[in-house]
């Protein structure tokens, strides 16, 4: 038993290359290709934690997905699973999206740039409990 | 202006009380708000406050001078309208003012037409700097967020290529993976190419915009040109299962225009119909000359466009979701640019299409017109004879 990532990216290309990274690296990866499937595969799979593109169907997606987690109630379980989100855009997501710096309700648990650095993305999700926490379960 | 706006506020700065009460009773009568203040410390506080779309004030003031006033209203607020008043009507204060930022002067004694002509002309001068404002503010905004938008089109695909590259590197450590890599690799190039394909699209698109795609306009034959772009794609119609035809006038279509133009607009959408066909479907180019108009369709038996997605097909960027259908390449570029061509040419363009059994494309464009001197005995009128081939 590994942890779970859910990895939520409109580019297939992309999802292909960071789930056989961290397939390598003993996580179990599911994907999405929007937000939509995104939030219906948190309920179906209740990942450990979540990497989530911001620019998809629309600009702004990636920040609707993050509302649904934290604030919806019938996400209300899924609250405190970690989302980092990803864009491809290297300046300061909050600038990009002024809104998410004051609102504290779309706000993720964190931010990664596209590439992900791969030492970085294996750090961070580490942090969160890592691939290991599902074998100590 | 809409009725839910606030009537316009002027706020009056001037020692004299008969003068004060005076302007503000007409300012009232104009259906403006007035507020008067005496003296120049009152009133720039009275500026901070109500915030007025302009100020009048008399330059010869105890305490803080109007000059002084006018400048410090200008930093409050740039856009404030200023208008002095002038006790001595000597040229060099009135000029001084204006120097300072005025935008005008009343020199005493004035009629109330002479305020309300002046009062009237500051502040269209002021609705109108602040239009311009608001527009500079909705262009930087569209600008960027066209900036944005197109930095992420042009980011993504090469993150994408990035990321399977590391990961190879990454990976190949652990060892095996030889059909892992050749797959990752060709997935590379083809995002490299569909980048190559989104940067040129997207020159074209500036060229078309900066207009020098339009340097001449000469009497191009479209036959021509339809026939050459037809010939070039015979392959790549041929490996799809998908058959070209023409249907065109003998005697030729002849345009005013750029020969590049027309051929990157007929490109694409000959290339649209190919792309968005079914195996054994077929793209129709017909065309045909009446009443000074040159009409060409680009029909085809494809998938056809979803009646939801028709009013975006011809913006930038835009790309029709294939409803689970095969992914097509393609840089959501290539219709903005037709748009773009047919109507710095004085035409138009529209679309047809039925979901599931195809679309046809509709150019219109003004007929070549022989010069007066020739005559013009051909033109006018005269149908086409066409011929299928």
């Amino acid at each position: 038993m590994c942890a779970k990532v859910l990895l939520i990216d409109d580019d297939v290309d992309f999802r292909v290359a960071v789930k056989s990274l961290l397939e390598g690296h003993g996580y179990t990866v599911l994907e999405a290709a929007s937000g939509h499937e995104g939030l219906q595969k948190v309920v179906e799979h209740k990942p450990d934690a979540i990497l989530l593109d911001i620019m998809m169907e629309t600009t702004t997606e990636g920040y609707g997905v993050t509302h649904s987690l934290k604030c919806r109630d019938e996400f209300a379980e899924y609250r405190n699973t970690p989302i980092f989100m990803i864009s491809s855009i290297t300046e300061n997501p909050d600038e990009r999206f002024p809104m998410a710096a004051e609102v504290e309700m779309i706000r993720p648990d964190g931010y990664l740039t596209k590439p992900l650095d791969i030492p970085e993305l294996l750090r961070v999700l580490e942090k969160t409990g890592g691939a290991t926490k599902g074998a100590v379960v | 202006m809409s009725h839910s706006a606030p009537a316009p506020m002027v706020v009056v700065i001037d020692d004299d009380y008969a003068m004060r009460l005076s302007c503000a009773k007409i300012l009232t009568k104009m259906a403006l708000r007035a507020e008067v203040f005496e003296d120049g410390a009152r009133g720039l506080n009275g500026v901070a406050t109500t915030k007025p779309d302009m100020v009048i004030v008399d330059l010869k003031m105890p305490g803080i001078s109007g000059m002084e006033v006018i400048s410090r209203v200008h930093e409050i607020d740039p856009q404030i309208v200023i208008v002095v008043i002038t006790g001595y009507a000597t040229i060099d204060t009135a000029v001084q003012a204006m120097k300072c930022g005025a935008y005008d002067f009343l020199p005493k004694p004035f009629s109330p037409d002479e305020l309300r002509l002046i009062v009237n002309r500051g502040l269209e001068r002021r609705r109108l700097a602040l239009e311009s404002q608001r527009h500079e503010i909705e262009q930087t905004m569209l600008k960027r967020r066209f900036v944005t938008f197109v930095s992420h089109q042009l980011r993504t695909p090469l993150a994408a290529v990035h990321q399977y590259l590391d990961v190879l590197k990454h990976l190949d450590q652990t060892g095996d993976g030889a059909a892992r890599r050749q797959e990752w690799l060709g997935r590379c190039l083809t995002r490299i190419e569909e980048l190559q394909e989104l940067i040129a699209d997207w020159l074209t698109l500036a060229r078309v915009e900066g207009g020098s795609l339009f340097n001449e306009r000469i009497k191009v034959d479209l036959n021509q040109i339809i026939a050459g772009i037809l010939k070039s794609y015979e392959p790549t119609a041929a490996a799809e299962n998908v058959s070209l035809e023409a249907c065109l006038p003998d005697e030729g279509l002849f345009v005013p225009g750029d020969r590049n133009c027309l051929s990157v607009l007929f490109d694409n959408l000959i290339t649209n119909g190919i792309k968005y066909n079914k195996p054994g479907g077929k793209v129709t180019i017909s065309g045909s000359q009446s009443r000074g108009e040159v009409v060409v369709a680009v029909a085809d038996t494809g998938i056809g466009i979803p009646e939801k997605y028709r009013p975006f097909l011809f913006e930038e960027f835009f790309r029709a979701k294939d409803d689970g259908a095969k992914r097509t390449a393609g840089t959501g570029l290539g219709l903005h640019i037709c748009k773009r061509i047919v109507s710095e040419m004085g035409g138009t363009i529209d679309v047809e299409s039925q979901a599931g059994a195809g679309s046809t494309f509709r150019v219109r464009l003004p007929a070549w017109r022989e010069p007066d001197i020739v005559g013009s005995q051909k033109d006018a009128g005269q149908q086409a004879n066409i011929d299928c081939r």
